[in-house]
């Protein structure tokens, strides 16, 4: 039996080895730049396996001790720093020092355990190397997982006994040391005969053995609610008399010898069937997974384009007719949301200007500021002056000073990333089969048509926000200088134009996506990370928004045009199908 | 008018899927691709497509044997038609046609809409709905009257005909054979008997090269026999 298990353990350990080897070379050979570079041979150089297989067990003995022995030393601590407290305030009567620090680390290790008993569900869990030696090498599942389940418990008493020899030193009674890895192996085979009667007795009702995962957030929720009970005794400075703790670990060993015999009567058949309905949970869950794609798949043939549109100017408004709701409704409701914020601050300021200044008085204000915006002019009011507190001046130097912070709204509004998934998955994926869609002048032509699209889509929260910015200014003083509300305006519709064009010219240049909608191209990624940083970084950057618009209008007339030149010569080599 | 294959190599890392390929197809003729799965016949229309880099070689156009003039390829002389056919869901087949018939400036239809898909024979109830809606068959019906509308000099079929039922298959078969004349079409497949039904010319890719197969004895019972034992030739090599 003895060189069973250890058989079992070896095979199991060599497969870990060799898919945590595979899988590491094979992520090697996706890196971008350098992993084409490195040759198939990696996979049977025996020197790197020996170097990988080191790391294996060095990451096995690390997570033995950052589990065990640091999960049950921090429980001992606690359990340490209460009993020198308790001593300290002389709340210790009729308890002994060791009995009360037994008491502790007792409560607590329960709690610990019921909650790593909730969570570690590991033994019915089909694992890749569990896998392929039970349902492709035809191991015997029982064996296979009774001999991985040992091993853990092999590991926690080890790792227990190891912390406890802190605890022995810092005057826990020696009992303790031996019997908290007792107790945790008894809870571990309590978990794992509930698992084994809950899944045995759904294996008579003929359903898919899974765990629930409703039960569990019910059993979490059941364990937390003893944490408050704990923090309550404590905090009144009252402990669980060492008896109590004694019985209920009492309870728990026994109930540690039920999970025994129910383990023992699982068979074989039972464990199998464990197993593959985990790999059927799992398929569905992957299946469930392209819901992202799902989105996008969402087409009616409703109406058709008006007018007389013709080629790809037809292409991209049926395009847009047939993902409407996609493309439009992010920007409509941002659009909407701002205009809606701007209205209602202005209807409560006119609400309540009228009801402390009467009709009258509100309308001639309402007129006089109309033409006081329309002529560059501020805010004026002599019933109801301007009042130049903090918050004032702080949207203003927001709105004068601090316009690239507009960069934030602009790119949560910006459906450019979204509109370019659905280019490719409901249209490019498919005529990039076609030799007319890759020709330079056509992918051109379709590049202009949807950069004015998405501009003319985008624009919208961008005006918006601009309008925001110009009434800040307008309500807190009015112009600095001629023009100030024109190019306060202008910074956020360029920020939009540049964002439209950045995010169309990269998915031309790289063709990141695949048909599930999963970004490929390393490039593309990193490219997305660069932009993200400098933009997190930029947007705090304070700068007059004169020169801010005058470097912007300067910036996106050199830019639009770069990249549309660097579209026009690369894209046909690069906008390619991914597979 | 040649299609012409000058060694040719393309290779996945260390692997080389095509080796030195060097092949003439002509004019007129359906060539059939024969190889095993995996052999590279799609990587060898992915290169040709231009949809994947080539690490050395060339292939290119010409009118005739005594020609010393290349004519380059571009992507407008190819027509590819994948083995799993993708169009654009969310255009119907009526507005994906009239959008190809409007960016092909160059072609002069000679039929109406209605007559091109009575020509694939695509009933009219499909004519008008989403393409997304349509069968497997179907699409790759719609695939096919695109390239044959745009008519491009060289044709690529990757295996159109794998998972067609047999009434599809047959009228996608009549359609291959009735485009033929003005053009090369290269058909690949895995499956023997279609090759020797369909094509004029059996080529086998294996180990990476293109072979032409003796076509005197074409339909022979032998025939099958020497080209299986052509194909198993490659595990020994």
């Amino acid at each position: 039996m003895r060189n069973g298990f250890f058989n079992t353990l070896t095979k199991v350990n060599h497969l870990r080895s060799i898919i945590g080897y595979n899988g590491l070379v094979y992520a090697l050979k996706k890196l971008p730049l350098i992993g084409k570079h490195l040759p198939d041979k990696l996979y049977a150089l025996t020197a790197l396996k020996i170097i990988y297989w080191i790391f294996h067990i060095i990451k096995e003995v690390s997570m033995l001790f950052i589990g065990k022995i640091f999960g049950l030393g921090m429980i001992y601590l606690a359990a340490l720093l209460l009993n020198k407290a308790y001593i300290g305030y002389g709340m210790t009567e009729g308890i002994s020092g060791p009995n009360l620090f037994a008491s502790f680390a007792l409560f607590m290790f329960i709690i610990y355990a019921l909650f790593g008993l909730m969570l570690n569900t590991r033994l019915f869990k089909c694992t890749t190397e569990k896998e392929y030696l039970v349902f492709m090498l035809r191991m015997n599942p029982r064996t296979l997982n009774n001999t991985l389940f040992i091993f853990d418990l092999a590991k926690l008493v080890i790792g227990y006994f190891i912390a406890g020899i802190v605890a022995i030193i810092a005057g826990a009674p020696f009992w303790l040391w031996l019997g908290i890895p007792v107790l945790a192996v008894c809870i571990k085979l309590f978990g794992a005969g509930i698992l084994a009667a809950f899944y045995r007795s759904k294996s008579k009702r003929n359903k898919l053995l899974k765990g629930s995962t409703w039960g569990l957030i019910v059993r979490l929720l059941l364990v937390f609610m003893l944490l408050p009970v704990f923090m309550v005794l404590v905090i009144n400075g009252y402990y669980v008399p060492l008896e109590y703790m004694l019985i209920i670990s009492a309870i728990l060993m026994l109930l540690g010898v039920w999970g025994f015999f129910e383990l023992a009567k699982f068979d074989a058949n039972l464990h199998r069937r464990a197993l593959r309905d985990n790999i059927v949970r799992k398929e569905i869950e992957n299946y469930r997974e392209p819901v992202n794609a799902k989105q996008f798949k969402r087409l009616k043939a409703n109406g058709t384009v008006k007018g007389n549109k013709k080629g790809f100017e037809y292409l991209n408004a049926l395009f847009v007719r047939r993902h409407r709701t996609m493309l439009v409704l992010k920007a409509v409701i941002f659009t909407i949301v701002i205009l809606l914020i701007i209205g209602l601050i202005l209807f409560g300021f006119i609400y309540r200007y009228g009801r402390t200044f009467g009709a009258e008085n509100t309308w001639a204000m309402l007129f006089n500021n109309f033409i006081n915006f329309f002529t560059g002019r501020g805010y004026a009011d002599a019933l109801q002056p301007v009042d130049d507190n903090a918050a004032t001046l702080f949207f203003r130097e927001c709105a004068s000073k601090q316009m690239l912070l507009m960069l934030i709204p602009l790119t949560i509004a910006d459906i450019s990333f979204k509109a370019t998934q659905a280019m490719y998955i409901n249209c490019d994926n498919s005529l990039m089969t076609f030799s007319f869609f890759k020709q330079r002048e056509k992918i051109i032509k379709l590049f202009d048509i949807r950069l004015k699209q998405l501009i003319r889509i985008n624009i919208w929260p961008a005006l918006a926000c601009g309008l925001f910015a110009v009434l800040i200014l307008f309500n807190t003083g009015g112009q600095d200088y001629p023009f100030q509300y024109l190019l306060t305006f202008m910074v956020p519709v360029l920020i939009s134009v540049v964002n439209s064009m950045t995010w169309l010219a990269l998915y031309y240049l790289f063709q990141p996506f695949t048909t599930t909608v999963n970004v490929k191209g390393g490039a593309y990624k990193a490219a997305r990370i660069i932009i993200s940083f400098i933009s997190g970084f930029i947007c705090w950057i304070p700068l007059n928004t004169a020169i801010l618009a005058g470097v912007l209008t300067v910036y996106t007339m050199v830019y639009v045009p770069v990249m549309r030149l660097l579209v026009k010569k690369y894209a046909p080599q690069t906008w390619k199908l991914k597979s | 008018m040649e299609f012409v294959i000058s060694h040719l190599v393309k290779s996945y890392g260390s692997k080389q899927v095509l080796k030195d390929v060097d092949f003439v197809f002509e004019e007129g003729r359906i060539y059939g691709l024969l190889g095993r799965n995996g052999s590279g016949k799609t990587t060898f229309f992915n290169c040709i497509n231009g949809d994947i880099d080539i690490n050395s070689g060339s292939f290119y156009l010409r009118e005739n044997s005594e020609s010393k003039e290349i004519i380059k390829i571009e992507p407008q002389d190819i027509g590819y038609l994948v083995s799993t056919p993708t169009v654009p869901e969310f255009m119907t087949g009526r507005e994906f046609l009239k959008f190809f018939l409007e960016v092909h400036d160059e072609i002069k239809p000679d039929k109406t809409i209605d007559e091109y898909f009575d020509y694939m024979v695509i009933p009219e109830d499909d004519r008008d709905r989403l393409l997304k809606d349509y069968s497997h068959g179907t699409k790759n019906k719609m695939q096919m009257l695109l390239n044959i509308i745009a008519s491009p000099k060289l044709v690529l079929l990757d295996e159109p005909l794998t998972s067609l039922d047999v009434i599809i298959a047959e009228e996608m078969k009549n359609v291959i054979r009735s485009q033929k004349q003005g053009r090369i079409t290269i058909f690949s497949t895995h499956l023997l008997d279609v090759a020797v039904d369909l094509c004029d010319e059996i080529v086998l890719l294996h180990n990476g090269r293109l072979e032409p197969i003796d076509k005197s004895n074409l339909g022979d019972s032998d025939f099958k026999d020497k080209i299986i034992a052509a194909l198993k030739e490659e595990d020994n090599a």
